[in-house]
C-alpha cells in the first residue's frame, strides 16, 4: 500500500490579478522502500509538489492521503504533528542549526518531546552514516558531505514513513553526491521508508526506482 | 551528567541559551541596556527611600507629639486639672505630660540667660539628657539646656534659682532638632510653678505620627463638639503627612524617570529580538518543517528574551545594591540600611520590571516567528 497518495491535486497561487497554476490534477503515490525522483525544469512545480507531499503547503484542490488518512484538510497544528511523526526532510543547503552539535542536530525534531530519549538512536544513526567520530562537532567543523549526512540522520530520527529530499546533492561535488545517494538508497530499504526527491541532477535519477516528470504543473506519463 | 544533558529536559532553555551565544556582542549590548534601566530605576528608588528615611529620622521626635492648649472658647486661661484627667482617661495608650511654663532670667558668675521655665513631672517623655539624667518622675532638682549651661558655666550638681527656690541641676538636655525652639530651657518639678492654677499646655506623646493624628481626632471629638473650641489641639503629624506626600511624589517622579530608561531598553530588546528572528527566518522554517510546534518556537524565543531580562535584571540589581550601599552610607551614615524592605524592594521591583519588560518585548517577535508559514520561511 502506498504510504503517500496525491489525488487530482491542484495548487493555484493568486498573485495580483493573475492566477498561477503550480500543480494541475496531479496524481502521485510513493511506497515504503521505494525511491522516487521528481524531475522537471525550474518553474515546473516540483518544489510546490514536494511542499504538498511534505505537508508544508495545502493544495487548493484534490486530496492528500498519508497511510490512507486524508490529511489535506488538517489544521496547521495537526499537520505539524504529522510532519513530526511521519516525515523527514533533507534540504539542498543542509539547514543544520549552527549552534548545535551533530548529535543535537540529529535529535532536533524530537528535542521538545521530552518523554522519549532519542540520544541513542541519534548516535546510532550518526554511526551508520559514518560520522561516529564527529558526534560533538558543530556544523562549521564538518564538510558539506558530512553536513548532508547529519541532515539525513536528522530526517530519520523519528522513524518516519517518508523522507523528502529537495536537491540533496545540489551543493555537493559529484563523488560526495554519490556517497550521499548511496546512504539514502541504503536507508530506503533498511528503514523501509519512501524517499521522494526533487532534482534536476541526472546522477540522482540513476539511483531512483521510479522517475516522475513534471512540466508546467502537469505530470507527464 | 553534564549541564547540557540536564538542559535537554528543557529544550527551549537549551536552544535559547545557544542562540544568545551566537551573537555575543549583540546579546551583551541588549543586556547592558536592561542593566542600565534597572540601575536607573532601582538607584533612583533607593535614593528616594534614603531621603525619606532621613527626613523621617529628622522629624520623628516631633511628629508623634500632640500639643493641647486652651481653646478660643474656653472660660479659663489654661488647661484645667479636670481636663487633664479627662484626657488621661481618654488616652490610656499614650503618655500625657501636662506642663506649666513661665520665663525667667537665671544668673551665674559668668553672666545671665533668659530661659523658658517648664514645670512637669515626666521629663523622660520629652527630653533626652546629654549628661546626667532626664527622670521619669521629676520631683526635685532641675534640667537645663546644655547650651545655656555652657553659656553660664554651670555643671551638673550646680544650683539654679527660680522664684527664690534653688534647684540642683540633675541633667543637661539637648535641643531637639526640627521645629522645636530648643534653645534655653529650664525644667523643674511642677511644684515650682504651683502659683499658676492651670496648665499652659499638655504634650501627648504617641507611638508614631499616625497614632498622633488619631489622638488629635479623638480629642477634637471629645472637647470641641460643634463650634465651641474648648481646647486647641495641634500636632506636627499633619506636617509630616505633607512632607511624606511630597516625598512620595518625588519618589514617583524619580521612578518615572528611571522607568523611561527601562522602556528604552525593552524597545532595544524588541529590536534585537526582531532582527534576530528575521535573520533566523529560514532556520525557524526548518524547525517548523521538521515538526516543532508553534508554541515551542514561541517558548524558545520568549525564553531568549527572558534570559536577557533575568541576566540584565540580576546584574542591574547587584550594581544598584552597590549604589544603595554608598548612598545610605552618605545620607544616613549606615550603609546596611539599604537591606531594609523600604529600599531593598526597589531592587526586587527593578529586577521584576526588567524580566516583565523583556518578555513583553519578546512577545511580538516570538509570535511573528511562530506564526510564519514554514513554506514561506524556508524560502528565506
Amino acid at each position: 500500500m502506498s504510504v503517500i497518495v496525491l489525488e487530482s491535486v491542484t495548487k493555484r497561487y493568486e498573485s495580483g490579478a493573475e492566477t498561477v497554476v503550480a500543480l494541475e490534477n496531479v496524481d502521485f503515490h510513493a511506497d515504503r522502500g521505494e525511491m522516487v525522483s521528481i524531475i522537471g525544469p525550474s518553474g515546473s512545480g516540483k518544489s510546490t509538489m514536494l511542499n504538498v507531499i511534505g505537508l508544508l503547503d495545502t493544495p487548493t484542490g484534490g486530496t492528500v492521503r498519508i497511510d490512507d488518512r486524508v490529511v489535506s484538510d488538517f489544521s496547521e497544528a495537526e499537520l505539524t504533528e504529522e510532519r513530526r511523526s511521519g516525515i523527514g526532510f533533507v534540504f539542498q543547503d543542509f539547514h543544520l542549526l549552527p549552534m548545535l552539535t551533530a548529535v543535537e542536530n540529529v535529535e532536533l525534531p524530537s528535542m521538545w518531546d521530552t518523554s522519549v530519549d532519542r540520544r541513542d538512536r541519534a548516535v546510532d544513526l550518526l554511526h551508520r552514516v559514518g560520522l561516529g567520530d564527529r558526534l560533538t562537532h558543530t556544523p562549521d567543523e564538518l564538510s558539506g558531505g558530512q553536513r548532508q549526512r547529519v541532515a539525513i540522520a536528522r530526517a530519520l530520527i523519528n522513524e518516519p514513513d517518508i523522507v523528502l529530499a529537495d536537491e540533496p546533492t545540489g551543493n555537493l561535488d559529484r563523488d560526495t553526491g554519490a556517497t550521499i545517494l548511496d546512504e539514502l538508497t541504503r536507508f530506503t530499504t533498511d528503514e523501509d521508508v519512501a524517499v521522494v526527491s526533487v532534482t534536476h541532477d541526472e546522477q540522482l535519477v540513476e539511483y531512483a526506482d521510479r522517475v516522475v516528470e513534471l512540466i508546467d504543473g502537469v505530470v507527464q506519463e | 551528567m553534564k549541564p547540557s544533558d540536564l538542559l535537554t529536559r528543557f529544550p527551549s532553555v537549551l536552544m535559547a541559551w545557544r542562540n544568545l551565544g551566537r551573537n555575543r556582542v549583540r546579546t551583551a549590548l541588549a543586556t547592558l541596556g536592561i542593566v542600565i534601566g534597572v540601575v536607573a530605576i532601582a538607584s533612583l528608588g533607593i535614593a528616594g527611600a534614603a531621603i525619606q528615611q532621613q527626613a523621617t529620622t529628622d522629624l520623628g521626635s516631633l511628629t508623634n507629639e500632640v500639643t493641647v492648649t486652651s481653646g478660643q472658647d474656653s472660660d479659663v486661661d489654661g488647661v484645667t486639672d479636670d481636663q487633664v484627667a479627662r484626657i488621661e482617661r481618654l488616652l490610656t495608650d499614650a503618655r500625657v505630660v501636662p506642663q506649666k511654663t513661665n520665663t525667667t532670667t537665671i544668673e551665674s558668675r559668668e553672666g545671665e540667660a533668659f530661659v523658658t521655665v517648664t514645670g512637669l513631672t515626666e521629663a523622660s517623655a520629652l527630653y533626652n539628657a546629654s549628661a546626667g539624667e532626664a527622670p521619669d518622675r521629676l520631683q526635685s532638682g532641675a534640667l537645663l539646656s546644655a547650651g545655656t549651661a555652657r553659656e553660664l558655666g554651670l555643671e551638673l550638681g550646680d544650683p539654679v534659682e527660680y522664684e527664690g527656690r534653688l534647684y540642683r541641676i540633675r541633667g543637661l538636655i539637648e535641643a531637639e532638632g526640627g521645629f522645636g525652639g530648643g534653645g534655653n530651657e529650664l525644667v523643674i518639678p511642677p511644684s515650682g510653678l504651683a502659683d499658676q492654677q492651670h496648665y499652659d499646655s499638655v504634650t501627648i506623646v504617641a507611638a508614631d505620627g499616625e497614632a498622633a493624628t488619631a489622638i488629635v481626632d479623638r480629642l477634637e471629638a471629645e472637647f470641641n463638639d460643634g463650634e465651641e473650641e474648648e481646647l486647641s489641639v495641634t500636632s506636627f503629624a499633619s506636617a509630616q503627612e505633607n512632607i511624606d506626600s511630597f516625598l512620595n511624589t518625588l519618589n514617583l517622579a524619580l521612578l518615572g524617570i528611571g522607568s523611561i530608561s527601562l522602556v528604552v531598553a525593552s524597545v532595544a530588546i524588541l529590536n534585537v529580538m526582531l532582527m534576530s528572528t528575521i535573520e533566523r527566518r529560514g532556520e525557524i522554517g526548518v524547525l517548523r518543517a521538521v515538526g516543532i510546534r508553534r508554541g515551542e518556537i514561541l517558548r524558545m524565543i520568549l525564553t531568549e528574551a527572558a534570559f536577557i531580562g533575568v541576566i540584565g535584571g540580576a546584574v542591574g540589581a547587584l550594581v544598584s545594591l552597590g549604589v544603595g550601599l554608598v548612598l545610605f552610607d552618605a545620607v544616613a551614615g549606615d550603609a546596611l540600611l539599604v537591606v531594609r524592605w523600604s529600599s531593598a524592594r526597589y531592587l526586587v521591583f527593578g529586577f521584576a520590571f526588567a524580566v516583565v519588560a523583556s518578555v513583553l518585548s519578546g512577545l511580538y517577535p516570538a509570535w511573528k516567528a511562530a506564526t510564519d508559514r514554514p513554506v514561506e520561511a524556508l524560502r528565506g
